[in-house]
């Protein structure tokens, strides 16, 4: 049986997207454990590994963030495909090896169909990590992306989130390390899975940034993590620094090109919006909305899924 | 007589950009130095400071890159105003603060007259927060600074006479604001003042974030202890190192964000001008041009590889 875990803080979000995920890809004997959220996400994911725990018959557990929508209707094919590998503990659809933080994004990467649609700037899809050059799934990697884990029996039973980290980021990142070190494997599969987000990847840049530093005092110095090799530590620290800086720099003078590129390209749509030839043919494109929103509100063909 | 010096790699800008500005202030009297590069912008920059002090009556020497373009009215009767305090030791147009760092920008910027244009995608023009004093913010005043930004710099005769660029450094990033904390060092202002220059340059600030790195580890090495608030902070240096990291990392996860947010903008833009496109094609076809343009222009990236795999080019020690 594989069963399915959400941690909820906020039902809204759970209802309207990880919800439906779950329903498309489970199967007629899936558990689904949908609990609030209590404490640190360690502590409540935790609670969902208990619950799983207990079920003699559990092929995997699948721990789905709120925001996250499953979408592969044979995505228990690939889970068990991927268990069929006993020493197989963790997967996800996207992940690092060669990680040395938080931003496990910056190790070598193995990416699955994971896009990201958002309500932004008119809302839309994208690929969720489009500045990667990723391996394709399957690949053995050192984490995965926490929107989507998937334990294997042993792992739920003998594996527990870190309590401790408690500023809501890494505890993924955490959990695989943990797996990794007590010898087991992570592994990417290849899935479909979209995530609802803002385009600003972090809510709360402090609260990622204590994190971050958390887990690398948590984690330097054992394996698996990545030796970082720069000497001592004020030569790290000097390093650190202005590569900060230089990122931040690099990052600001990108911001700006865009907003003034985009800012020209408004002005030209502008420009041929507000032209003659547009404003005399507004009728017929007010026409053309009003039979396009009745089509719209046809029934849809026997058999054709909706989506969000 | 107020002198203006250029180190010059690429004659055209030079005629384009400095020489225009030059062209415009100077005054019959006024020395021109169009020097070609001798390697580093610091060499370069002191054999210019070895030309102007050989003159007696030298007032001021105006430093500036060749692609800066001095624009307005009454610029040397402004030096020479902003001079007439014997304790001023090096002018600009921007400057700033509270800075720690060849990263001048960081700190509490008091003043931007100046009007970045830069030529990507068929080009345009930035303008700072004070280029129009009118619509500046209620922080841009003139005045005393840390530092001030090298691309147009004003040097009183003493600082021509004793102070000069270290060559140790680099090849050129953090030149201007260690010259600064030299001057500054020596009991000398830096200032800023009423006026402005266009500075004609890439959107990018440095192509090889290595080099500036490594600039800025040799000016935070030079001046920790010697200056306050430069080069160092709060913390252990195993605090610091993880902290510079996190910063790192989250400002590299910024600089990602931005590709999912221009490519956002663009399929919205891409919608209007689509749907404009069944009534009017023919206007469309330049605007949908231009967005490939810009999607095309932002798939080169800066090389952070070296930071990923942790590559270290430079070492430092105490």
């Amino acid at each position: 049986m594989i069963a399915f875990g959400i941690s909820i803080p906020d039902p809204d979000p759970y209802l309207e997207y990880a919800k439906p995920g779950i329903e498309l890809v489970s199967e007629p004997d899936s558990l689904v454990l949908a609990f609030s959220s209590v404490g640190t996400a360690g502590r409540s994911l935790n609670l969902l590994l208990d619950a799983a725990a207990t079920h003699d018959d559990l092929e995997a557990l699948v721990l789905v963030h709120t925001f996250t929508q499953l979408d592969d209707p044979s995505f228990c094919a690939a889970v068990r495909r991927a268990f069929a590998d006993p020493n197989v503990a963790v997967a996800g659809c996207a992940g690092a090896s060669g990680v040395r933080s938080l931003a496990w994004w910056e190790g070598r990467t193995s990416v699955g169909d994971v896009i990201l649609r958002y309500i932004d700037h008119g809302g839309g899809e994208l690929p969720a990590y489009p500045w990667l050059e990723p391996a394709p799934p399957p690949q053995v990697v050192d984490t995965i992306d926490g929107c989507v884990m998937v334990l294997s029996p042993w792992a739920t039973r003998n594996v527990r989130f870190d309590e401790a980290l408690r500023f809501g980021h890494g505890h993924d990142l955490d959990y695989c390390l943990q797996v990794r070190a007590a010898g087991r494997t992570v592994t990417t599969i290849d899935t479909r899975v979209i995530i609802h987000r803002s385009l600003d990847p972090i809510e709360d840049w402090d609260t990622w940034l204590e994190a971050h530093v958390q887990l690398a005092a948590k984690w330097e110095g054992r394996a698996p993590w990545e030796p970082l090799e720069l000497g001592d530590e004020r030569t790290r620290a000097r390093r650190a620094e202005a590569q900060a800086e230089a990122a931040r720099s690099v990052s600001y003078a990108r911001r700006l090109a865009i907003d003034a590129h985009v800012a020209e390209l408004q002005r030209t749509v502008d420009e041929a919006a507000g032209s003659l030839s547009w404003r005399a043919t507004r009728p017929l494109r007010e026409i053309n909305q009003l039979r396009r929103a009745q089509q719209a509100r046809r029934p849809e063909p026997p058999g054709r899924r909706s989506t969000l | 007589m107020i002198a203006f010096g250029s180190s010059i790699t690429n004659p055209d800008i030079y005629r384009d950009c400095a020489r225009r500005g030059i062209t415009t202030v100077a005054e019959p009297d006024s020395e021109v130095l169009a020097l070609r590069s001798i390697g580093s912008i610091f060499a370069s920059y002191n054999l210019l400071l070895e030309q102007a002090a050989a003159h007696d009556d030298l007032e001021a020497l105006v430093l500036l890159h060749q692609d800066a373009e001095i624009v307005g009215a009454g610029f040397c009767d402004t030096v020479r105003r902003v001079l007439a305090d014997p304790e001023v030791g090096v002018i600009g147009c921007v400057g700033a603060i509270g800075i720690r760092s060849i990263a001048w920008w960081d700190g509490s910027v008091a003043q931007a007259s100046f009007l970045h244009r830069y030529p990507e995608h068929g080009g345009g023009d930035l303008p700072a927060f004070s280029w129009t004093w009118d619509e500046a913010p209620p922080y841009a005043r003139v005045g005393e600074v840390d530092s001030v930004d090298g691309f147009v710099i004003v040097l009183s005769p003493w600082v021509v006479r004793n102070i000069r660029f270290d060559e140790s450094l680099g090849q050129l990033h953090g030149y201007d604001f260690d010259f600064c904390l030299q001057v500054r060092e020596a009991g000398y202002k830096v200032v800023t003042a009423d006026f402005k220059a266009v500075h004609s340059h890439s959107l990018m600030p440095f192509v090889d974030p290595e080099s500036w790195v490594q600039a800025h580890i040799a000016v935070a090495e030079k001046w920790d202890g010697r200056m306050p608030g430069v080069g160092n902070a709060t913390g252990t240096w195993l605090e610091r190192a993880r902290r510079g990291e996190a910063m790192r990392d989250a400002a590299l996860l910024v600089d990602h964000a931005n590709e999912l947010l221009l490519e956002a903008q663009l399929r919205e833009l891409e919608r209007a001008l689509e749907a404009m496109q069944n009534s009017i094609s023919w206007r469309i076809t330049r605007p949908l041009r231009q967005i490939r343009d810009v999607r095309e222009a932002f798939r080169a990236r800066p090389n952070w590889r070296r930071f990923r795999t942790g590559a270290q080019t430079g070492t430092t020690t105490r």
